[in-house]
């Protein structure tokens, strides 16, 4: 068995843990949180999917784009509830 | 209206990360042909870095690096630039957007002139989205009004 896709399989069922976080989480930081933690596992998950399929330079280019708007959203919600005035 | 943000650590990895955005949009829009992506993601990425800029330095210093009139401009200037191409290739008697009739102008072979139009319609593209990201995220977080037209309208808000 290909061990990228075992630690793929294993990063995939974490992210479900992210996710009870992100839906039952008290408070909207724990949310912001689980959501950041979420792209961060989704990056890894597409790196290793660009290793099973023999082509990282293309799955390289697709997690930093990834990684880049998920640092970009994230800071998008924390300014807008900053602006509401909500923390 | 956004306001500069008083931490100083979101300031400074953000002024430290938006030229090495801007270059990876570059790079995402002229390597577009090999790679995934192109216009249209390499313009969102590079209206991403514009987005972000505003969001951690606030309006008033945004709008000295990039204005809702610039962008409107260089939306419309990409626009100019995709249908320039495609008009210049039915100039040369070929089809709308049929690069193959640049090659006499350029004075390479068709395959390169082909090559190179692509390459000039995904730098168009680029333009015209990174400004309509831009100007849809200015007016939303505006709200259409900016500071200086508040006096005029009597808005308060």
């Amino acid at each position: 068995m290909n061990i990228f896709l075992l630690f793929g399989m294993g990063l995939f069922s974490l992210v479900f843990l992210c996710l009870y976080r992100a839906v039952f989480g008290p408070g909207v930081l724990n949310r912001i949180a689980a959501i950041s933690a979420i792209g961060t596992k989704t990056l890894v998950i597409l790196l290793l999917m660009g290793f099973i399929y023999n082509r990282v330079e293309m799955f390289v280019d697709i997690s930093m784009v990834y990684a880049l708007l998920n640092f970009i959203g994230t800071i998008t919600a924390a300014k807008y509830l900053e602006m509401k005035g909500e923390l | 209206m956004i306001s500069i943000t008083d931490d100083i650590i979101i300031r400074t990895v953000s002024r430290v990360l938006i030229p090495f955005i801007q270059v990876y949009a570059l790079y995402v829009i002229m390597h577009g042909h090999h790679s995934p992506g192109g216009g249209f993601q390499g313009g969102v990425i590079l209206g991403a870095s514009f987005i972000l800029y505003l969001i951690t330095h606030g309006l008033e210093e945004a709008k000295e690096r990039m204005s809702e009139l610039k962008a409107g401009l260089l939306s419309t200037f990409g626009i100019l630039l995709y249908s320039g191409i495609g008009l210049l290739c039915l100039i040369m008697g070929r089809n709308y957007l049929d690069y193959g009739g640049l090659s006499t102008l350029l004075k390479v072979i068709p395959a390169q002139a082909r090559s190179l139009g692509i390459l000039g319609i995904e730098i168009g593209v680029g333009i015209a989205v990174m400004g309509v990201m831009f100007s849809v995220f200015f007016d939303i977080s505006t709200g259409g009004i900016l500071p200086e037209d508040e006096e005029d309208l009597g808005v308060n808000r």
